[in-house]
């Protein structure tokens, strides 16, 4: 791939924050029906940006239909009607090839696809090809993205496994044949063997034991920091984020809430939404009583005018009712979009 | 009343695994004991990773599925003398499971309030719609919902966690003894699953009813159980009172188990993986 806009020297230097890797702007991706005259319009991604820089592992957190699977179907640009995008953007920048999803051919998105943008996807079961040998689904996959004669192909896949503790005769198995753990071992054997520059991992842990859950982020770990790519991580598991992730989104009903390094959300949660998820996190060791979240996530089709939190907020205030508010700066590489935290304390 | 409302002695489950020449037996559940006193109601947690026959074990103590050997007594009475169609309504009405994903639970194509009024009619005495109404609203009210949100309302019109609320409502209808839980949070996001727990506690406070919760989260079952049993390939590892059990753990798996568990206060630092000892190869080749 050519660069087109490669920085100088001096300008490195200058700059010690290299360039993000993907950055969104006000994305909106919106489910649109028209059936009988009825037009419908679920709002699964309503206003989202967001930047991950190279290198780093940016957490996704949210509830079951919050839109994050939505948000990274958009991102990753294999979306089909009814869901469309209506507004912002998606930019990669691979390496100064910078690239907008949603202006540029569906020839020059297919050319990302894999080599620099790949895909942990979550039931690791439903997405290997059952009649088809672990082999197979390699050559599927990565085969003309690596452009080796067959041969070294299967060595490059071979030396690959053997970074993921897994030997060359899963190569040879059916995928009922193999382990959960290492099952899901493979899907990121899969993702990961082009070296790409950014993955995205959609809750590549929920369905495993604690045992080989630890195991398996340990992995998706060491393998990042070893390629040096960034990723998208998303999962509602906050124990997981706070053991993996460089950064956090939270996300509700369709928009980032709220925004920040890991730790310094755990330690100091500013959104009402977030502060009630990590303090109703069960801990071993700890007996004090713990209250879950009352209330209903919102219907995405007719969400609540305002702040679409505030049915459920404690701290609602009039204008929530009113206005939605705006993510703004909150303390150093924080944001978050609450009106309590942003003009103070309601009186 | 002495005798134990559920007594577990030596079960064991096995089952015959393989081709007609290669045939072998594959013990799911390996002699377990434990017993569930009558007026002490409690939280009884069984944990284990999957394949450890935690569901084998709660299916045969709804039972559902014969045992292999071993005995299971509720209430005195032999599970396996159960014969009678009248006598396993009577059964079924003291024991009610709760299962792990609410969405396949409920049949997708049929109303929600269906569920309650059938169980209503079945093991209370109401007969007329509106006698069924009133019985399943007062279930619905236990779990701090009314009959008025989920009447004629289909499975998908409903978040999970109000699901997974009418699944337990539903199992408290013919007011049972024990409420037989198979990882009732562990599809439920994590903003609800404590509330589900916490709904849990009431049912042990309130309304006297014993549980057993099988899990694979240890955090939950540290926060409401009272006793806890580890499970793995089937046989117990290790059982006792639950803080004490998770707080210090004495056999090798419980204590990998312990380690395992993500504590949400880390600094993003994550151990080795120990593939080697804790996976074989080929899960194929046993």
């Amino acid at each position: 791939m050519t660069a087109i806009a490669s920085p100088a020297p001096g300008d490195v230097i200058a700059k010690p924050q290299r360039e993000p890797v993907l950055v969104v702007s006000d994305l909106r991706a919106y489910y649109q029906t028209h059936y009988f005259g009825i037009v419908r319009e679920v709002r699964a991604v309503d206003d989202i940006s967001l930047h991950i820089n190279p290198d780093e592992i940016y957490g996704l957190a949210g509830e079951s239909s919050c839109g994050k699977t939505t948000l990274i179907k958009t991102i990753a640009g294999a979306i089909q009607p009814p869901l469309n995008v209506v507004g912002g953007s998606v930019r990669f920048n691979f390496g100064g090839a910078p690239l907008d999803v949603y202006a540029s051919t569906p020839q020059a998105r297919n050319a990302i696809r894999w080599r620099h943008l790949s895909y942990i996807m979550q039931g690791s079961m439903s997405v290997l090809n059952p009649v088809r040998r672990v082999r197979q689904s390699f050559i599927d996959f990565a085969f003309r993205h690596i452009g080796q004669p067959m041969p070294q192909f299967i060595d490059t896949i071979v030396a690959h496994l053997e970074r993921l503790h897994l030997q060359a005769n899963v190569l040879d198995a059916y995928p009922h044949e193999l382990s959960g753990g290492m099952r899901q071992r493979v899907t990121i054997a899969l993702a990961t063997v082009c070296r790409p520059e950014f993955i995205i991992a959609d809750e590549p842990t929920t369905a495993l034991d604690v045992v080989v859950q630890k195991g398996v982020l340990a992995m998706i770990r060491g393998i990042q920091r070893e390629i040096g790519s960034s990723m998208l991580f998303v999962t509602h598991d906050l124990a997981v984020h706070a053991n993996l992730t460089d950064r956090l989104g939270i996300m509700y009903a369709g928009r980032i809430v709220e925004e920040g390094p890991t730790a310094e959300i755990f330690r100091a949660p500013k959104h009402p939404y977030t502060a009630n998820l990590i303090h109703s996190l069960p801990r071993i060791g700890d007996t004090a009583p713990k209250k879950g979240l009352d209330g209903v996530p919102p219907n995405l089709a007719e969400p609540p005018p305002g702040c679409r939190f505030h049915p459920r907020c404690p701290l609602a205030m009039d204008i929530c009712r009113r206005e939605n508010p705006a993510m703004e700066p909150s303390g150093p590489g924080r944001r978050v979009a609450c009106f309590a935290v942003t003009r103070g304390e309601p009186s | 009343m002495s005798e134990p409302l559920l007594e577990v002695r030596n079960v064991c489950k096995a089952f015959g695994m393989g081709g007609l020449l290669a045939r072998y037996r594959f013990a799911a559940v390996n002699d377990v004991s434990f017993t569930i006193e009558q007026d002490r109601h409690e939280i009884f947690t069984i944990i284990g990773e999957s394949g450890s026959g935690k569901t084998t074990l709660a299916r045969m103590i709804l039972n559902l599925v014969p045992m292999t050997s071993g005995s299971i007594r509720f209430r005195g009475t032999d599970l396996a003398t159960i014969r009678r169609p009248a006598d396993r309504l009577a059964f079924m009405g003291h024991v009610q499971p709760i299962f792990q994903n609410p969405f396949e639970a409920f049949n997708p194509l049929k109303r929600v309030d269906r569920y309650l009024f059938t169980t209503a009619r079945r093991f209370t005495d109401a007969r007329s719609t509106g006698e069924v109404e009133s019985r399943a609203d007062l279930a619905l009210r236990k779990v701090g919902l009314s009959l008025a949100e989920v009447k004629q309302r289909f499975p998908h019109e409903l978040s999970g966690g109000q699901l997974q609320r009418v699944a337990v409502a539903r199992s408290l209808i013919s007011e049972p003894s024990l409420i037989v839980a198979d990882e009732p949070v562990s599809m439920v996001d994590a903003s609800i699953r404590m509330s589900i727990v916490n709904l849990f506690k009431t049912l042990r406070d309130d309304l006297n009813v014993s549980i057993i919760y099988i899990t694979h989260d240890l955090a939950t079952a540290y926060y409401i159980s009272d006793r806890i049993m580890i499970m793995k390939k089937g046989e117990v590892v290790e059982s006792g009172p639950a803080r004490t059990v998770l707080a210090d753990p004495q056999h090798p798996y419980s204590i990998l188990l312990r380690n395992s568990v993500l504590s949400p206060d880390a600094k993003g630092e994550l151990l080795e993986p120990q593939f080697s000892t804790t996976e074989r190869d080929l899960a194929g080749t046993r």
